[in-house]
């Protein structure tokens, strides 16, 4: 079977199906161990309780939940707050270390809106700790990995999925798998818009390769905005300043020196979820309180130099090195950047299996978990609790069929897509359009949107879409990164078509998604989550009932109060399946 | 240069002057040939040469190739030779250059492939080699590891795999003998193994042998260059030297260490008698605990001394039968963990047999 992405979700699939005994190949886009995963600074959350007794896995369920805005899949949530702990655990068996209580466990530090102290970390280089102990125990199991691959098409027999087709980024020949089941882990899609923490990776080609062939990816209108991304200068605008640095203590301020979270969430003031603090930032900003380059500042002088330099290495490094300033001495500026796809492929959550036969997804290609709003520190147990399962799933259905027969015509049809900017005698430059396209998606998708800049938005889509066509690259077929962005734009416009079709179909404010002109929650749009599909090449879209919580899980929520203001909807009313027309 | 005017803050206060535009002289080419090649790019305040390179790559030269991910330094895939020097482009300032032009080419020590990307596929062979985690296999999950016995792996773990001081290692890149020697990046693995509190395995013999360290002369360039400021040299190299050392070179000592597993007689290895002296250790009667000597065999307390030292019983383990033997004095350095009360870790619950033995054999020298 095949693995596409070697970050945390693929990695720990490969493991898990290899255990099964099935035969694995990963693939992945850079070299191994440089995958996105590399980057969550924070932590995992798992309610281990180690420093909060009273944590368990209903809170962690409710907690996710909340975040979520409830169109998440109950049972998705269910699993990863109840399984989470059990993975950090393993990853230790793997060799991987975590910051430690005194008497020897794991330590855990709060983040936002968690109830408890929820994140097991390593300073703030979590993600390389995960990403480092899963290379090894994949080098352990001599499990073999593609490096520097880009696969570009799922090679379908029927509707099943039978293998994959791409190229090799060194040389530029083309490669195709055939395999009995293919597990897509290929992460988000940050880099469709200009201010993100993705790499260049983050083009969502995964998702985009499973949605030509016929899955249905859920939920893409809600994009998540980190509220911290740094500022200036405007190379670095947009690389992540962790959470944890509000975990540790840090706090923001406005250019009037007030902490305006005390305002927004008197509760729980800078560890609110993501899409309050994004928003409240932003808020700030247009109220004309905002600092020098637009953003807010970031402090944590009064934690002293010395827990700075232990907790928060390399953001001290990182704010030292990039923008000169010194954090335990002056603030940091901040601003929101764009961060995290919630949406992906429609996946089962036992399985992890999409709608189409011997295709999965895992990890943050696939979606479910976070509806809404994802809280920090979900991702990376989300990479181990379902990338577990997928693999276990996929390893199962592999030992169940045979492989599949590959269809030539496919196989061609790709190879002239991908050959087209070599030969076409179009004057497009990829990166210009890609610049242009994350400029459309920062202006009319972004953290607030409106009917207005979204149906902008799409026209600007549509039209980069035909000058696609027209690309041009000069160079041979090795190691040619222009030559590459070519077919990643391909992918990157249908991702932004189908943020932006959900986005204007979702008229109302709900977690990530700010609709400036639907400033409230619509009850009968919290029932429904948005669906986009394939149909002759175009992107459509289509509403599917939220799975209903079983009343035992639903109890949870009554107990804390039906004033509650994030409770979820009334189980009993029948859920609305309405078409929408694009 | 017909290209967009740098923003009106460009190079104020830095080298740049009046925002004229920054010389990069980037190196093309494939496999045997190349020469650099001059473009001019604007600069814009805080620039790091990995923004000049995609400024390049965007507007001049499209398949410009170079590797690149999360350009915030933690990813370790930028690594180039910027006027001479190994370094990530994404940390590299312009601004530190002044007017100078800026070199920019691939790392030397492998195989170039094209332009700035080079065949980096030998480091990975080379880790493959390496024996992974080997925790004992009745290691109670989930883990306890004191804080004091973590500490010092947290440095070896803090690797990004950038290879740069793999580039710059003088027994790598000059002699080109990459049979001979793992490179300081497989020390710094190593090192990481070797002082994991759980780990059983010994790699002294891979050093002495296929991993080379022997052709270590420790010049400390490797930690010079390292974008982590791990201290690769002083902190991973020298102390697995000593470890190799006493155990391939001095059969004196390494039979003494099996016989005294307290380690009487083994001041120099001061870091570990120096955790233990502060060493919050909670201990009472019936815990389970594990020795840092080697086998790191489980034992249980069975008194905790006036001095502080422990009177312990050690798990043998024949089979599924097991003997605990003692009683035998240990220091609380030389415990590297408190697993709590042995009715609750569990040991002794599945015993088929148990001999408790009267053991004397040199225990009493501690």
């Amino acid at each position: 079977m095949l693995v596409i992405g070697a970050g945390g979700a693929g990695m720990r699939a490969a493991i898990e199906a290899s255990a099964a005994g099935a035969h694995v190949d990963v693939v992945c886009k850079s070299l191994l161990g440089k995958a996105h995963t590399v980057m969550a600074e924070g932590g995992i959350a798992a309610a281990l309780g180690n420093v909060d007794p009273e944590d368990n896995w209903q809170v962690h369920f409710q907690d996710t939940m909340r975040g979520g805005q409830f169109i998440n899949n109950w049972r998705m949530a269910e699993l990863h707050a109840r399984e989470s702990p059990d993975r950090v655990y393993e990853l230790e068996t793997y060799g991987a270390i975590f910051d430690r209580t005194p008497d020897g466990r794991i330590l855990q530090r709060a983040f936002g809106a968690h109830t408890y102290r929820r994140l097991c970390h390593v300073g703030d280089r979590t993600g390389l700790e995960m990403i480092r102990s899963l290379q090894d125990r994949i080098v352990q199991l001599g499990i073999e990995v593609h490096m520097e691959v880009t696969l570009t098409r799922l090679l379908k027999e029927g509707d099943r999925v039978v293998g994959a087709f791409g190229y090799n980024r060194i040389d530029g020949r083309f490669v195709a798998f055939r395999s009995k089941a293919v597990i897509i882990a290929t992460g988000g899609w940050g880099r469709t818009y200009k201010v993100t923490s993705n790499s260049w990776e983050g083009t969502g080609d995964g998702v985009a390769m499973g949605f030509d062939a016929g899955a249905e990816v859920l939920d893409p209108e809600m994009v998540q905005f980190h509220p911290t991304g740094m500022v200036w200068p405007p190379g670095v605008r947009g690389i992540l300043v962790t959470e944890a640095v509000r975990g540790e203590g840090g706090y923001l301020t406005n250019s009037e020196g007030k902490r305006f979270m005390l305002e927004y969430d008197p509760k729980k003031k800078e560890l609110s979820s993501r899409d309050i603090v994004a928003r409240s930032i932003y808020k700030e900003v247009e109220a004309g309180r905002g600092t020098e380059h637009g953003g807010a500042n970031l402090d944590v002088r009064h934690l002293g130099a010395d827990k700075i330099k232990k907790k928060l290495p390399s953001m001290y490094e990182q704010f030292l090195k990039l923008a000169d300033v010194d954090i335990t001495t002056d603030p940091m500026e901040v601003a929101p950047t764009i961060h995290y796809a919630m949406g992906g492929l429609r996946v089962e959550a036992e399985t992890g299996a999409t709608t189409l036969p011997g295709l999965y997804a895992a990890g943050e290609a696939a979606a479910g978990l976070h509806g809404a709003n994802r809280l920090g520190g979900n991702s990376l147990s989300d990479l181990l609790v379902f990338g577990r399962r997928a693999g276990a799933a996929a390893g199962a259905y592999v030992r169940e069929v045979g492989l599949g027969k590959i269809d030539e015509r496919q196989v061609t049809g790709e190879q002239q897509i991908l050959l087209l900017p070599l030969s076409a005698d179009g004057r497009e430059n990829p990166y210009l359009l890609q610049q242009q396209l994350q400029q459309a998606m920062q202006d009319g998708a972004g953290l607030a949107r409106e009917e207005k800049s979204l149906k902008t938005c799409l026209d600007r889509i549509l039209e980069l879409r035909q000058r696609s066509a027209r690309v041009h690259v000069p160079g041979s077929r090795k190691y040619n990164p222009g030559w590459h962005t070519a077919r990643d734009l391909r992918f990157m416009l249908t991702i932004a078509e189908a943020i932006v079709r959900a986005a204007i179909e979702r008229r109302e404010s709900r977690g990530a998604h700010w609709r400036l002109d639907y400033l409230e929650k619509d009850p009968s749009l919290g029932r429904v989550n948005f669906i986009a599909y394939n149909e002759g090449g175009h992107v459509k879209l289509k509403t599917r009932p939220v799975p209903e919580m079983p009343s035992e899980l639903a109890k949870l929520f009554a107990e804390t109060g039906p004033s509650s203001p994030a409770s979820p909807p009334p189980a009993a009313s029948p859920p609305i399946a309405q078409q929408v027309r694009t | 240069m017909s290209t967009k005017s740098p923003s009106p803050l460009a190079g104020e206060g830095r080298g740049g002057g009046s925002g004229s535009p920054l010389v990069l002289q980037i190196f093309r080419g494939e496999t045997n040939s190349g020469a650099e090649q001059r473009f001019e790019v604007p600069v814009v305040e805080g620039m790091v040469v990995l923004d000049a390179v995609h400024y390049v790559q965007a507007n001049f030269a499209n398949d410009l190739a170079c590797r690149w991910n999360c350009k915030a330094a933690k990813c370790g895939s930028c690594s180039a030779e910027i006027n001479g020097r190994p370094r990530l482009m994404c940390k590299t300032r312009v601004d530190e250059f002044g007017d100078r032009e800026i070199h920019v080419g691939p790392m030397r020590a492998f195989p170039l492939i094209k332009d700035l990307v080079t065949d980096v596929s030998w480091n990975y062979e080379v880790n493959k080699q390496i024996p992974g985690f080997t925790p004992a296999a009745n290691e109670p999950v989930p883990y306890r590891m004191l804080p004091e016995d973590t500490e010092r792996v947290y440095e070896y773990r803090k690797c990004i795999e950038c290879f740069l001081c793999q580039d710059v290692c003088h027994v790598l890149r000059n002699h080109d003998d990459k049979s001979a020697y793992y490179g300081p990046r497989y020390m710094v693995r190593i090192a990481a193994l070797e002082m994991h509190p759980l780990d059983t395995r010994k790699r002294t013999s891979l050093l002495h042998g296929k991993a080379g360290i022997g052709m270590c002369n420790i010049t400390k360039c490797c930690q010079e260059v390292c974008p982590e400021h791990i201290k690769i040299t002083d902190n991973a190299i020298i102390p697995l030297k000593e470890r190799t050392a006493t155990d391939v070179y001095d059969p004196v000592t390494r039979i003494a260490r099996k016989l005294l597993p307290s380690r009487a007689g083994q001041p120099s290895e001061s870091p570990d008698g120096l955790a233990g002296a502060t060493a919050p250790q909670r201990f009472a009667v019936k815990d389970v605990v594990r020795l840092k000597s080697r086998g790191r065999r489980f034992a249980r307390v069975a008194s905790v001394l006036p001095d502080g030292k422990l009177e312990v019983w050690v798990l043998h383990m024949n089979g599924q039968v097991q003997h605990w033997a003692g009683p035998k004095i240990v220091r609380t350095s030389d415990v590297t963990n408190n697993y709590g009360p042995l009715d609750e870790v569990g040991i002794g619950g599945k015993l088929v047999e148990q001999y408790i033995t009267e053991d004397h054999a040199a225990e009493q020298h501690g």
